[in-house]
């Protein structure tokens, strides 16, 4: 298995160039901005219970975090 | 759901076996209305916020914990905090922790931000780290206006308690996640400077040192072969029944495309190859 390291100073076990190594182009937004709602969704929760986000987490604030693999 | 928030990975190609349909990585803060309030994305899945940063975020101010690395400097009419905030003040490849320097004023007195007037002094906070010890810019908050009797202009302050934040995380060079650490713990030197004053006179300007140190901690990586044996922290469960069902699933949806996704792999693999041999040429 190849590892090199990327233009941000990342090494990974996977060449340069390969998809899953590719990044955000810089200063580029997605996604809702600061200030829009976000959208609703349905979903599993970890027993497999229906979540419906914005109902379900009543008058809270909210943390939606997409991950890759949690490393934190 | 990923296509609803607009973040699907749109650098993947459907072909690209089971990567195709990844959100890039990144977070969204909201309030009680279910309005963004902060949002956090980066140029490489690599980096990635401390989940403090996040609840920071919808708190609206930042909680130090106890255990947060720190040095203080016990001045009484300045008191400094400086500690590394976010997962007990670790560091690990790629994630971000920051750098928190807490000014705890005596009553009275305020500290000069910028545009200072001149001859002031504004207060500055810069660190200093290891080469491969990534820092961005020092953010410092909003300064209040203070209109001190005889002066036409308004002078930008800060009095009582604030927090000024320098980012940070750790590349490759002092942390690589493909292979073991060289050491166990990093210092970080932070440099202070700044001058205090009340309504009617200033004290001299000061610049203190503060030293800490935060613990290198390996990451976790998936229990895979392309993961296992870089001295990382390896789940201790077995990844290749999934990997072989998302193979296996890639396959059956479009074995010609699983096909291309193998070759563009091994084009990768001969295009790294042969940049390894031309470095080898040139050392």
């Amino acid at each position: 298995m190849t590892i090199e390291r990327d233009q941000h100073g990342f090494d990974a076990p996977a060449p340069l160039g390969h998809p899953g190594r590719l990044g955000l182009d810089p200063g580029r937004s997605i996604g809702p901005a600061v200030g829009e709602r976000l959208p609703d969704f349905r979903l599993p929760d970890a027993r497999g219970r229906e979540i419906d986000f914005h109902a379900d987490r009543g008058a809270s604030k909210a943390v939606v975090v997409f991950y890759r693999s949690a490393v934190w | 759901m990923i296509r609803d928030y607009g973040i699907l990975n749109d650098q993947l190609e459907p072909d690209d076996a089971f990567l195709y349909g990844l959100p890039y990585p990144g977070v969204f803060v909201c309030d009680e209305d279910g309005v963004v309030v902060a949002k956090f994305f980066h140029d490489t899945y690599k980096k990635r916020d401390s989940p403090e940063t996040l609840i920071d975020a919808a708190l609206g101010r930042i909680e130090l914990a106890e255990d947060a690395p720190r040095a203080v400097c016990e001045d009484p009419e300045v008191h400094i905090t400086a500690a590394v905030h976010g997962g007990q003040g670790t560091i690990r490849q790629g994630i971000i922790r920051r750098l928190v320097v807490r000014f705890e004023l005596a009553p009275g007195l305020h500290l000069y931000g910028r545009p200072v007037p001149e001859g002031m002094i504004p207060t500055t906070v810069s660190v200093r780290g290891p080469e491969g010890l990534v820092f961005g810019e020092a953010q410092y908050p909003a300064t209040e206006p203070l209109r001190l009797p005889g002066l036409e202009v308004e002078l930008p302050v800060w009095s009582e308690s604030f927090d000024v934040v320098i980012p940070f995380y750790p590349d490759a060079r002092v942390a690589s996640e493909t292979r073991p650490l060289d050491r166990d713990s990093l210092e970080l030197e932070v440099e202070v400077r700044y001058q205090a004053c009340d309504d009617e006179a200033c004290l001299l300007p000061k610049t203190e040192k503060l030293r800490l140190t935060a613990s290198l901690e390996v990451v976790d990586v998936p229990n895979l072969a392309l993961h296992v044996g870089h001295g990382q922290r390896e789940g201790s469960y077995d990844a290749m029944p999934h990997m072989r069902r998302m193979i296996l699933r890639s396959l059956r949806r479009s074995p010609a495309g699983f096909l291309r996704f193998v070759a563009k792999n091994v084009m990768l693999e001969m295009a790294a190859w042969r940049r390894r041999r031309a470095q080898r040429r040139d050392a």
